[in-house]
């Protein structure tokens, strides 16, 4: 008797213990949390990135989920753009619905706050639309990977461009006018430290910090005309970059001062496509038009658009991808197991709608590009789109390995 | 520094200042006169934006689309206004201020996801017509057209209901209303029908302040909960139930931003506040208020 116990007792650790034991079962669903600013500032871009991962989620789903059985069920919440809010909902969707990754978020803020609770809880990370290089430089989290070019990446970028523009025109003087919250003062303070590196020369006039939110822009906008600065750099985004646009054109304010390389996105193309200055020099993420020749890209745009019968934002893509590069780090790994698929994820070469790219290991950084262009008309779309684009590659602008290392033993 | 820019700087302040009257007028009404503080006040006044674009969206292709779309809205969300008064709001008027906090707070929230199931979670944004779309220039410094516009309505807000408030028979009924409601009653005056007149029509200038506000930058979720501090900053400055004072405080805090943007730009902000705590402690009934009224 004792002898027939211990065989069924090994035939079930053999054939029903081990799953238990990796913490996944075949057929098991996968439960993907996502906590994006449904409502708030954050509203118009993630709206654009929900779908977007609705999408790839019903791709993945169609043929049975990762590894082909194991269905993804998605668990979205709003963050409300807010910390507090966003950390709520993160915790929620790791102790109640079991998640085992989180994609966000909008505000940089809201994933420096969740960047913790992952890790505390050992779930998987990718805020897909906030940049802020704070999330992957200082306080390390193996857990937390990041798909989009990173702040101090965007102002490498803009500051390549800014410093041969400077040159060539003879600018002397510039202010900056950034969002006052954590991606608005992270890029805003990488720009000026690069300005101050690659175009000693340019001498910064003054700051303007505008409230996260903020709806008039007027008095900041007479402000700057004031100092009469040689050019602006911004770093406003969304909803309060809509408003800055519309405000500062309507003062003839870009007829007035150059202002190069402020971030607008395929969504303010879109959005503003009637009332966009042409002739604008603007930054964005992650331009579907750039990749058209990458089959991924080219699917999802037509996908995409006979879904929601809209062309995508950068941030569309950006989740589309955060969603493929999971769906790459479990088939690399062979299981849903959160541990495996972090490690899977090291370093690891994914494919992606802007082409193959690499996550650097000491940041878990994508080697993502970032892009600049010349607002202008298109007959292919209803829209402009940019003309003249430079793409700068992950590799040319992120900080060097060793400057991260040193913040981080600070 | 010169003095076209301080003008326009002033201008700045004006237009901002204006805007934030539009929205703490119809608050500090339906408080000094009923007693309600309407913590969904800043939410109708985002339901009047999205009512605007509605109208807009219907109007586009014609020149006046814009400028008849603003009353609309204003009248339409009297409309609900005067609804929600019916069915919820005067059933608190004789309960404790927490409850009646509770129920405009309710408000917030059930007002909030009637505008995602009806508008959606995505920015709407209104086109000008080309008479307000380009700068006019005063004393050489360009100033948005559209906020000319904003002033004007201010002033105009600002007008009517002094001369509401002063010169009409109604007026006199609603001001005696506010020191004793019992002695209006003893008259024969209907109170709860002076009430509902009195909540429509701050319904009607939150309405208008929200129409108003739309074709400056795009229209959002969450927009109300950025604006309504500042509306409260306003009344608490001015004094609860003044609409004087309101004026006043609405163009001292529209100002101390537009300036401190000027010389202290990383302050603008605490500064209003600094002027708020500063008058709740010296002063806490505000600065047009009766100590009845802290």
């Amino acid at each position: 008797m004792k002898f027939k116990m211990t065989i069924v007792v090994c035939v079930f650790v053999l054939l029903g213990g081990f799953p238990f034991a990796s913490n996944c079962l075949a057929g098991e669903a996968y439960h993907l949390g996502v906590d994006l600013a449904i409502t708030g500032t954050g509203a118009l871009y993630c709206k654009d990135g929900v779908d977007a991962i609705k999408l790839a989620v019903e791709e993945i789903n169609a043929k049975g989920g990762f590894l082909g059985e194991h269905p993804i069920k998605l668990f979205i919440r709003d963050s409300h753009t807010k910390p507090d809010v966003a950390v709520r909902e993160a915790k929620d969707l790791i102790l109640r619905e079991k998640v085992r990754a989180i994609l966000g978020t909008y505000s940089s803020a809201c994933a420096v706050a969740i960047k913790p609770v992952a890790q505390e809880y050992k779930v998987l990370h990718i805020p897909a639309i906030s940049n802020s290089e704070n999330i992957t430089k200082v306080n390390f989290s193996p857990y937390t990977y990041q798909v989009v070019p990173n702040s101090y990446m965007q102002a490498k970028a803009v500051v390549l461009g800014v410093a041969e523009l400077a040159k060539k025109k003879g600018w002397t003087e510039y202010v900056t006018i950034a969002s006052d919250y954590e991606w608005g003062r992270s890029t805003q303070n990488n720009t000026v430290a690069l300005l101050k590196q690659l175009a000693p020369e340019l001498k910064l006039k003054k700051e303007f910090w505008p409230r996260l939110g903020e709806t008039q822009f007027t008095s900041y906008i007479t402000a700057i005309m004031a100092q009469k600065p040689d050019f602006v750099i911004g770093s406003v985004a969304s909803k309060d970059n809509i408003a800055w646009m519309k405000q500062a054109k309507a003062y003839g304010f870009f007829d007035k001062i150059p202002y190069p390389g402020s971030l607008i996105s395929v969504s303010e193309l879109i959005v503003q496509s009637k009332g966009l200055t042409r002739g604008l020099i603007g930054l964005c993420r992650a331009p579907f038009f750039a990749h058209l020749d990458v089959p991924m890209m080219a699917d999802f745009v037509k996908n995409f658009r006979a879904k929601y019968d809209r062309y995508p934002s950068d941030w569309a893509v950006m989740e589309y991808d955060a969603v493929y590069v999971l769906k790459q780090g479990v088939e690399k790994a062979g299981s849903i197991d959160t541990e495996k698929v972090k490690d899977a994820l090291k370093g690891a070469t994914v494919d992606t709608t802007r082409g193959q790219l690499s996550f650097r290991e000491i940041d878990n950084q994508l080697s993502c590009s970032s892009y600049i262009g010349v607002v202008a008309d298109d007959p292919a779309y209803p829209f402009p789109i940019y003309h003249d684009l430079v793409e700068v590659k992950g590799p040319d602008s992120w900080r060097p390995e060793a400057e991260i290392v040193e913040a981080r033993a600070k | 520094m010169d003095a076209s820019l301080i003008f326009a700087q002033f201008m700045s302040g004006l237009s901002r200042g204006m805007m934030l009257f539009l929205i703490a007028s119809g608050l500090s009404l339906i408080f000094g006169v009923m007693n309600i503080l309407n913590f969904a006040h800043a939410t109708f006044w985002l339901v009047g934006a999205y009512l605007c674009y509605s109208f807009w969206y219907l109007l586009q292709d014609h020149s006046f689309g814009m400028w008849l779309s603003i009353p609309l809205a204003a009248l339409s969300l009297a409309a609900i206004g005067w609804i929600i008064e019916m069915v919820l709001i005067r059933r608190v008027y004789k309960r404790e201020l927490p409850e009646q906090l509770l129920l405009t707070y309710a408000l917030v929230l059930v007002l909030g996801d009637l505008i995602k199931i009806v508008w959606g979670v995505e920015d709407k944004l209104i086109e000008r017509p080309p008479l307000v779309a380009s700068p006019v220039f005063i004393f050489g410094m360009p100033f948005d057209s559209y906020f000319i516009f904003v002033i004007l309505v201010g002033f105009v807000v600002a007008i009517g209901l002094w001369w509401f408030l002063k010169k009409t028979r109604y007026g006199h009924i609603v001001r005696a209303a506010v020191f004793s409601r019992e002695m209006v009653s003893a008259l024969g005056i209907p109170i709860p029908r002076i009430y509902t007149g009195i909540f429509v029509l701050g319904i009607f200038i939150a309405g208008l302040a929200g129409a108003v506000q739309a074709p400056v930058g795009s229209i959002t979720l969450g927009m109300d909960m950025a604006v309504v501090i500042q509306a409260f900053c306003v009344v608490v400055i001015g004094g609860f139930g003044s609409l004087l004072g309101t004026f006043v405080a609405a163009i001292i805090v529209g100002e101390v931003y537009a300036f401190s943007i000027l010389f202290w730009p990383q302050g603008a902000l605490v500064l209003i506040f600094i002027v708020t705590a500063f008058i709740l402690i010296i002063r806490p009934w505000g600065l047009f208020g009766t100590p009845d009224r802290t």
